[in-house]
């Protein structure tokens, strides 16, 4: 059915308008702690561009998992949402250790605004990896027990389209935190 | 993929099934448009009268000088809540609600294109508010900060009590559930309009909705991100408001008339749809320009995205920000009063029927032209720095919100009540209803104009002797008491015509949109058949075989 | 100098200009017959606009003294100029043109809604980083070709609105998205800009005063660097918004004035009753 994608659709449109404002304030802030930590002085572009490529590689595994449904072929499919979770996951590992770390220097939300910008921001979009990983997972989950034979689910489909967003949404947070401040 | 899992039991029996003892059950669990449209006008009912109980407050405590009725804490509790109350929890879940339960039959759709969503949508409101409510029972009470909540005020170390949070959390529930409901309309309205039901035979009132649903879409999200933002604040000690810590207080009047904006329009927008739909019945005449009404809403919603800044002339953005955001909002009047002209030539030269919706719908028109003129006015930098945060605003706002909205709604229940529930109302309490309501109303805020421009701040608990201010104030407050006694009136019509009511017809007002053409109330599954669509008028089309509608409509 | 002598005085003729206007001009007149048309209206006042842009003080005083001339000139060559010009292509030249490879292809690539969003709204964004738009003012075959590419980009802008031909077009809902989503886009530019602070653009802050003016705009006009940038900021925001949404209602508008497609009225089962619509029988 038609109905089901439109909706993920205007979903998503809703949803970056939500993400807009939250880099919106992430921009405001910039530049405005000079003492104390902030972007330049406090992250690793490297290391988290890394773990960006597993977000990366993630879009291009559901995007084979979408070709494997159309093709019929069960079993690649299952391959391939399992390889989008694991991506996922080790980004979200990333993520996990590298806020660690900064919660270790004391680094946190409520030390400054760049704290409270940065969490924030980096906080909501692992969020929504954390809920992409989920519904990825019950995909999984229902096709070992025998759905999605294809060529068609919206079921799939819909999760993906989500999981590209989550993607495309990640490139622009990398790009104004990380390569802003280093660039 | 399209068969059904039955996890709540369908409901057999036609509406309303409440008396048929059968428990809440069918209710609670429903998933019909019909029942959760209901529910959403029965508990916007509920909560119109707590946020009036709350208006009464405050007017009693205005009602003379250095008067102690109410503590000021109580006092700010009391205009927080009832603005709050009143914007999100009464005006629109009752378009939201009358949209749910109208669309579907008005497209000619069996039902929402996601009846589990909208139910969803339905019960988020109600816990949003119960959230909300339930900060009256916390240490201190409930949020004092306004209904725009501005930083810092609303912040950790200026408001120690657990209102703010609570506000944030229910209102940021509740926005989520309209999110739900307006993704829910735009693609019910997009895909299940039946066979000739082009986007350009709409019935207008479905149009209006459409662009609401839009507005909410794109607008909720940004004070869903701001509430977010709040909470972290609150919770967890970030810093986006709190200027003493590198935050900014201007960010959150961005954030929050960014969104408070576009929300006007989402509340007044249903209303025009209402308005768009009663007065060519009651004027017996096709709608005059339908294309301009439909186009218009376009560009006000379209509009209503870019002005936000005029909320905010008096905080200092510098006089260039001021002239342009005056001049973009001033344009919004050309969209609106293109509206205003439409409705006025459908009724000029109409064999007009003066039955209680469309007494409703004229005073719409007067009341809403009043608080347009004094917007307009408002628009303007210099009368904004003399009469912001003064009565005037509060007169302006009542004029749009209740002379604008409610008055429609009132028209809108008038009008659908007998598809609704299957009996008339009684059409003798329903003019006492409305003269009072207009004397009432006019009475409370037509001299709160003066006042603000005489001085009187708004939010103020108390205020001295000044000459005339006390007994201004005590005429408003007498109005609000009149206009408490119409609500009363209402609420009693309302009951009396559910037990003894006149049976209504299918089509009591010989309208012309198809929710007439399904029997009064609709069964479970709306239409055994839906009439063809070849024009704007189907069921005029229907019943004059010989003279329908030319198919493209041009009726300008 | 007062402000009237300064206006007659900064005429610039820049012959890039004029010559390539000539050629746009001499080039549509041999394909369209030179046949003095509605159309053709359209598309000349698309040149002179074009022309006016460049070479009148807005130029001038754009690239030496005032953000916001800059401004009003780049809003005038990306939105109008572009839409004028396409506005004023005949649909008979156009079907023409597209039948020829690679035009045809190019343009289905172009002419696609995401790729020419991305254009139009990249080209507002990345000429607007302020280290590039300072480079760009230093460097004068940056510039000509900065505003060759705000014409060329807003003509790939306005290609799935306005295309000549209605087989390329969007639908009118689709279009108003387009446009609404592209109008966000330049408003949180315009935000940023306009609440930035004075100096966001280092070039205007202290403009070398070749001819002494900056007296005049400084003190008598009240053009402090923060008033200026505020200006150039609204003028993207406002005004440019509501470029996009005229357009919108024009094409709205369009849309109600085409007569009624009558494919879907003949639809199996209008002429009869039907069930109502649900997901199920859908």
């Amino acid at each position: 059915m038609a109905n089901n994608k439109m909706l993920i659709k205007f979903f998503i449109a809703s949803e970056s308008i939500f993400f807009v404002m939250l880099i919106l304030a992430y921009i405001n802030f910039h530049g405005s702690n000079v003492e104390g930590p902030n972007a330049v002085n406090s992250l690793n572009p490297l290391r988290t561009g890394i773990f960006s490529l597993f977000l990366l590689a993630s879009s291009l595994s559901v995007w084979l998992a979408g070709r494997s449904l159309v093709t019929k072929n069960h079993f690649m499919m299952k391959i391939w949402i399992l390889v989008t979770i694991i991506l996922g996951a080790v980004f979200i590992y990333g993520q996990a250790s590298e806020w660690l770390g900064l919660i270790a220097q004391n680094i946190t939300i409520s030390r400054n605004v760049f704290g409270s910008t940065f969490f924030t921001l980096t906080g909501f979009h692992g969020f929504h990896v954390c809920v992409g990983l989920l519904m990825l997972s019950i995909l999984l989950g229902l096709a070992m027990f025998g759905d999605f034979k294809g060529p068609k689910s919206d079921g799939v489909e819909c999760v993906s389209i989500y999981w590209h967003f989550v993607d495309g949404v990640w490139i622009v947070v990398y790009s104004v935190i990380y390569l802003w401040a280093f660039l | 993929m399209s068969t059904r899992i039955p996890i709540v039991p369908e409901n057999v029996k036609p509406l309303p099934a409440l008396k048929e003892n059968e428990g809440m059950l069918t209710w609670v669990a429903s998933i019909d448009h019909k029942q959760i449209g209901i529910m959403y006008i029965i508990v916007s009912m509920i909560y119109f009268l707590i946020g009036g109980l709350e208006a009464l407050l405050i007017r009693t405590q205005l009602a003379q000088p250095e008067n102690a009725f109410l503590s000021p804490e109580v006092f700010n509790q009391m205009f927080t809540m009832h603005g709050t109350t009143m914007i999100f929890f009464v005006v629109m879940p009752l378009l939201i609600g009358m949209g749910v339960y109208l669309v579907p039959l008005m497209i000619g759709a069996r039902d929402m294109a996601f009846p589990r969503l909208n139910a969803l949508s339905f019960w988020l409101v109600v816990f949003g508010g119960i959230l909300l409510y339930y900060s009256f029972f916390t240490q201190s009470g409930a949020s004092e900060v306004g209904w725009f909540a501005y930083a810092p005020l609303s912040e950790k170390p200026f408001s120690l009590n657990k209102g703010p949070t609570y506000w944030a959390l229910g209102l940021l529930a509740t926005g989520i559930g309209s999110i739900a409901s307006g993704l829910n309309n735009i693609v019910t309205i997009l895909t299940l309009r039946t066979a000739g039901m082009t986007m350009r035979r709409l019935p207008l009132f479905v149009w209006m909705i459409l662009v609401t649903s839009f507005l909410i879409i794109f607008v909720f999200p940004i004070i869903a991100s701001a509430f977010s933002m709040m909470l972290l604040d609150r919770l967890l000690g970030a810093t986006f408001f709190t200027p003493a810590h590198g935050g900014s207080a201007i960010l959150w009047q961005h954030f929050f008339w960014g969104f408070g904006h576009p929300e006007v329009y989402i509340l007044v927008l249903p209303a025009f749809g209402i308005i768009s739909e009663v007065i060519p019945v009651f004027s017996r005449k096709p709608i005059y320009g339908y294309e301009f009404i439909a186009g218009s809403t376009v560009a006000i919603g379209l509009l209503s995205l870019g002005v936000w800044a005029h909320h905010m002339f008096a905080v200092g953005l510098g006089n260039v920000a001021n002239v342009y955001f005056a001049l973009a909002s001033m344009l919004i009047a050309i969209p609106t009063g293109i509206k205003i002209l439409n409705w006025i030539a459908t009724m000029w030269g109409g064999k007009i029927w003066f039955a209680t919706p469309m007494l409703f719908a004229t005073a719409f028109i007067i009341e809403f032209v009043i608080g347009g003129l004094t917007g307009v006015a408002i628009a303007s930098v210099p009368i904004d720095w003399v009469v912001t945060d003064s009565y005037f605003i509060v007169a302006h706002f009542h004029y749009v919100l209740f002379g604008g909205s409610i008055f429609a709604i009132f028209a809108g229940v008038y009008y659908w009540f007998p598809k609704f529930s299957g009996r008339m109302l009684s059409e003798t309490i329903g003019k006492w209803h409305f003269w009072l309501t207009v004397v009432g109303f006019n009475m409370t805020f037509f001299i709160q104009h003066f006042l603000g421009v005489m001085g009187m701040p708004r939010r103020v608990y108390t205020y001295h002797d000044f000459p005339y201010w006390g007994s201004m104030n005590m005429i408003s407050t007498i109005g609000a008491f009149v206009l408490a006694i119409s609500v009363i009136i209402f609420m009693w019509n309302v009951r009396y015509s559910l037990k003894h009511g006149k049976k209504a017809p299918d089509n009591p007002w010989n309208a012309w949109t198809l929710e007439w053409a399904t029997t009064s109330p609709p069964a479970v599954h709306n239409f055994d058949l839906v009439p063809p669509v070849r024009g704007r008028r189907p069921l005029w089309d229907l019943a004059h075989p010989d003279n329908p509608d030319e198919p493209n409509a041009k009726i300008v | 100098m007062n402000i009237w002598q300064v206006l007659s005085s900064t005429w610039n003729m820049e012959p890039w200009v004029l010559i390539s206007a000539l050629a746009l001009l001499v080039g549509y007149g041999i394909a369209t017959g030179f046949k003095l048309t509605k159309l053709s209206a359209l598309y000349i006042s698309g040149l002179l606009i074009f022309v006016l842009a460049l070479v009148s003080p807005l130029d001038f005083l754009g690239r030496t003294y005032l953000f916001s001339a800059h401004m009003m000139q780049h809003i005038l060559l990306l939105l109008v100029v572009p839409l004028l010009l396409l506005l004023g292509i005949p649909k008979a030249l156009a079907e023409k043109a597209l039948k020829i490879e690679p035009i045809g292809s190019v343009m289905r690539v172009l002419g696609n809604p995401v790729v020419a969003w991305f254009f139009g709204v990249g080209a507002m964004w990345v000429w607007h980083l302020p280290s590039l738009h300072d480079t760009v003012l230093a460097n004068d075959s940056l510039y000509i070709a900065q505003q060759i590419s705000f014409v060329l980009i807003g003509m790939i802008f306005w290609w799935p609105v306005f295309a000549p031909v209605e087989s390329r077009r969007l639908s009118p809902l689709v279009s108003t998205l387009y446009l609404s989503s592209a109008c966000l886009g330049c408003t949180i530019l315009g935000m940023l800009i306009t609440f930035a602070g004075a100096g966001l653009y280092t070039a205007y802050l202290n403009p070398v005063d070749s001819i002494g003016i900056l007296p005049l705009i400084r003190e008598e006009l009240c053009l402090t660097p923060g008033v200026d940038q505020q200006i150039g900021g609204l003028t993207m925001w406002v005004p440019g918004c509501l470029i996009y949404l005229t357009a919108s209602m024009v094409t709205i508008a369009r849309w109600y004035g085409a007569s009624e497609d009558y494919e879907l009225i003949s639809d199996s089962g209008t002429d009869g009753l039907v069930t109502a619509t649900s997901q199920e029988n859908k």
